[in-house]
């Protein structure tokens, strides 16, 4: 997270996050993948004035595939005030972050590490529970339509 | 499959009127409001997590735990949310014609759509309102639940002051299908003056009188109670002063010959109300006096009301006018239309064209004097159209404008959203621009 | 609200209002939609406010007819059935000044009119099993498989069998959140007749894409992702005669649209939670940039002006 302003080598008088544009490589450093299983996983690129975090959400079956993607959905049509937020994922993620100098100089850097792992955990139970109550829902509407028939 | 009837709802502060396009009276109007168990605290927070429904309870017990994950289909709205509020919390899900809290608003819609309507909103093309000066961000959300929550098949978001206009077309005063004219939508909440220019809304000469159904029924009721109509129960008295302002109330062109006419003949004009008590059904009458013409007259002189708010409503509308640009005014004057409940009083408009025409010609002259008599200005049309259809007349107007054949094609369809997202609602087909 | 009606509201109001003794005959003209693509058009006729008249359309009402609809509505309705008005299959119309004895009876049974044409190959089929049971050697051939197509690509059928009458729901999603909240449903539908309170219930069997062994060699089956099929198997005790069987035809008519009412709900339902969530996890981000109002108040206080 030590990201510092960084005028654009390739074009003068413009700055841009480095990660996005890829123009030059030597302000790129390695991009890094914290993985718990092939499809948990974290990609952290970063650059002298920009990283990003794409994060990818655990996804054991279809109900949990269809209810991240709406989730996600609807997080990006809300970007404009999630500042930190990429309205579109890094392709093979499903939400990516991306933190530019002028976020860390507007914001305590440890608050949005805090936020980052914050969603991370929350996203996932999120989805878990929304799972839960899904199938409760289902329950109750099966039981009751057919209890009508006793 | 043959197009089914595209559905028309209005949802305003006070009421919501939906029905089916092509009809002439909304199918249900009732209050905009939903009544849920979830006590004042669900108004921010949406609902709580629900706790999770046990799965290692046995399955005779299980009934009643489960219930919780259910809970948000516990609710009623419109008159029955009404009926039940001593149970459950009401709720206002849209505050100043704007939707305030999207999650009350959903299940209102959910609710009309399966219950009321009962239509299967796959096959159904919608027409929503919007106020003037709605923002986009409020049309995404709106798209986003229709479309995902809801899988309709198409939608439409008209602002509500084009489709009064719309439904003026009905008046036989009305020479022209213009939409151009100067809308005067006054509900239960807030009167607005809007002036539309070709379908587009001049939003920064829009002008609001913060006076509306609302403040009329408190007024009379404040008469009442002055005169010492004590007949009325305490419990009753907002019902009865609404009931005499619906029934009774009308215009006069002129307030202290009125005040005249009621001294010199009373018998001919205050009238009776008869009402049975709420509780112990006991029959009661009420006096109606000068309160008949003096309640509409707070439109025109509001000083007799309020200490605050001292500019008359033709004032307003002059104002609104003049502020717009000037190639437009002349149509603005000509095409003043009325809408919503609170311009339902009898010689409303009459009354109003007179005042706005006095204040316009008084213009006139001025700046023929001023110019020395060497100008002539052609003199001011001024029209103010009432029509029978008035009260719903935004509904009428989108249920007018959704039977026409042309409407599928403003639609915004569901394969565009699912190919563009809810941005696409900022997109007005009928004008072919970023609205 | 949990459970869907079946009666159609708008008529009910309507009605209710027009039948009431004070209220004054005055011309009406709207046409409203029911589920499964219905349109009814209730209109007093032409110089007579005093003679209303309801008609419905509907896509299946001539498989319906075959299926011996004419005979449940004439039962019902008897002396209201007129000529079918223009572009309408079927009309029924109400004289104001003589609504008989029990105008309450008459509106609930109108309001049902959707209800009770969709209930004739049902009754059919319920009359077959019962005369089926009592034959010792029935000939399954002789059952009849009726099929409605009550909506667009989706159908119904109904088969009688000797000890009971299937009824198969050929759905159609057409959006895949759908199918997939829909299966999660289905699926509990299936499981909860294990619970020992429903064991009365009629069993449900769901199939995906695969048609059941009674439908197979229909025509027209499609064969797709979104296609589903969901057989209801009752049994006499589910169809007995009287209020029993009435229910059970009414319960059965509107489990597609209830299936769908349920999936739309918890899509409204994960929309809420997701609102709650993202203005929490805003919470949360916005705790990263606390300075700027924290100096802005300050500055108001007057106090630390001076480090700006």
């Amino acid at each position: 997270m030590c990201l510092e302003n960084f005028s654009s080598q390739v074009a003068e008088r413009h700055n841009k996050p480095e990660v996005e544009t890829g123009a030059s490589k030597e302000v790129l450093l390695n991009p890094l993948i914290i993985s718990r299983n092939d499809k948990e996983r974290v990609l952290i690129e970063t650059s002298v004035n920009s990283l990003r975090v794409s994060i990818a959400i655990k996804q054991a079956d279809e109900i949990e595939r269809i209810l991240a993607h709406k989730f996600t959905r609807f997080l990006t049509q809300r970007a404009e005030s999630f500042v930190i937020l990429r309205r579109k994922p890094i392709e093979g993620y499903d939400i990516s972050f991306l933190i530019t100098n002028s976020h860390t100089e507007q914001m305590y850097k440890h608050k949005l590490v805090d936020f980052i792992i914050q969603f991370m955990e929350e996203v996932d139970k999120e989805i878990s529970e929304m799972k839960l109550s899904l199938n409760s829902r289902a329950r109750i509407v099966s039981e009751s339509y057919l209890a009508q028939f006793n | 499959m043959s197009r089914l009837a595209p559905v028309v709802i209005d949802n305003g502060t006070g009421f919501t009127k939906m029905g089916f396009a092509g009809n002439n009276d909304p199918s249900f109007i009732q209050p905009t409001v939903i009544a849920t168990r979830e006590g004042g605290s669900g108004a921010s927070g949406g609902p709580s997590v629900p706790s999770k429904p046990s799965f290692l309870n046995s399955s005779a017990s299980s009934n009643i735990a489960s219930k919780r994950g259910i809970e948000d289909l516990d609710f009623y709205i419109g008159d029955e949310a009404v009926a039940n509020s001593k149970t459950y919390a009401l709720n206002y899900p849209i505050r100043h014609g704007q939707i305030d809290n999207w999650d009350h608003m959903e299940r209102y819609w959910e609710q009309s759509i399966f219950k009321y309507l009962r239509c299967e909103p796959e096959d159904h093309s919608f027409l929503l309102t919007e106020p003037p000066l709605n923002p986009p961000e409020n049309r995404e959300n709106t798209a986003e639940i229709m479309f995902e929550s809801f899988n309709v098949q198409g939608l439409y978001i008209a602002v509500q002051a084009v489709l009064a206009l719309a439904a003026s077309w009905t008046s036989s005063k009305v020479s022209e299908q213009t939409l151009t004219g100067t809308v005067i939508d006054s509900g239960d909440g807030v009167t607005h003056v809007i002036p539309v220019a070709e379908g587009y809304v001049i939003g920064s000469s829009i002008k609001s009188v913060p006076i509306a159904g609302r403040d009329l029924t408190s007024f009379v009721q404040n008469l009442l109670r002055e005169r010492g109509e004590n007949m009325i129960p305490a419990e009753d008295s907002m019902t009865v002063a609404q009931r005499i302002k619906e029934q009774y109330s009308y215009v006069c062109p002129d307030i202290v010959k009125e005040f005249k006419k009621y001294d010199q003949e009373g018998d001919k004009y205050f009238k009776k109300y008869e009402g049975v008590h709420s509780v112990t059904g006991k029959p009661y009458t009420v006096d109606v006096g000068f309160e008949r013409f003096l309640a509409p007259e707070i439109f025109f002189n509001p000083e007799i009301a309020s200490s605050d708010y001292l500019t008359p409503l033709p004032e307003v509308v002059d104002t609104v006018v003049q502020t717009s640009p000037i190639d437009v005014r002349r149509g603005l004057y000509k095409n003043i239309v009325l809408s919503g409940g609170s311009t339902m009083f009898e010689n409303f408009g009459k009354r109003l064209q007179r005042d706005i025409k006095r204040i316009a010609d008084s213009r006139i002259k001025k700046s023929e004097i001023l110019s020395g008599g060497r100008m002539q200005s052609t003199p001011m049309e001024v029209n103010v159209i009432s029509h029978k259809k008035q009260r719903y007349a935004v509904w009428f107007g989108g249920s007018l404008l959704a039977s026409t054949g042309e409407f599928h094609s403003y639609c915004h369809t569901k394969a565009e959203y699912d190919e563009v997202g809810p941005s696409i609602a900022r997109h007005n087909r009928v004008f072919g621009t970023v609205g | 609200m949990i459970l869907l009606d079946y009666h159609n509201r708008i008529i009910e109001d309507t009605l209710k209002a027009r039948f009431h003794p004070e209220s004054k005959p005055k011309p009406v003209d709207m046409s409203i939609v029911d589920f499964d693509g219905v349109s009814y058009h209730l209109a007093t006729l032409d110089d007579q406010d005093t003679k209303l008249a309801l008609s419905i359309r509907w896509n299946c009402w001539s498989e319906l007819v075959q299926y011996g609809a004419m005979d449940v509505l004439r039962r019902d309705y008897k002396q209201w059935i007129v000529e079918s008005e223009q572009g309408y299959d079927f009309t029924l119309q109400f004289d104001l000044e003589n609504i008989g004895a029990d105008p309450e009876e008459l509106i609930r049974k109108v309001a049902l009119l959707k209800r009770n044409a969709m209930a004739a190959p049902f009754e059919r089929a319920f009359d077959a099993q019962s005369l089926a049971e009592k034959e010792d050697n029935w000939d399954p051939s002789s059952s009849q498989l009726m099929t409605i197509h009550y909506r667009d690509g989706e159908a119904i059928y109904i088969q009688n069998q000797q000890d009971r009458v299937t009824v198969i729901f050929s759905t159609l999603f057409k959006e895949e959140t759908d199918r997939v909240f829909a299966k999660v449903f289905l699926q509990e539908f299936v499981d909860a007749r294990k619970k020992p309170h429903l064991q009365n219930a009629p069993q449900v069997i769901y199939s995906h894409r695969e048609p059941p062994l009674e439908i197979r060699h229909a025509p027209g089956l499609l064969d797709s992702e979104n296609q589903g099929y969901i057989t209801f198997v009752l049994f006499p005790r589910n169809f007995a005669a009287g209020a029993v069987r009435e229910e059970t035809i009414s319960r059965i008519q509107i489990f597609r649209d209830y299936l769908h009412y349920h999936i739309k709900c918890s899509k409204a339902y994960m929309h809420s939670r997701m609102r709650a969530r993202v203005s929490d996890f805003l919470k949360v981000l916005n705790r990263a940039k606390p300075e700027i109002q924290a100096s802005e108040k300050k500055l108001a206080s007057g106090r630390a002006f001076r480090r700006v």
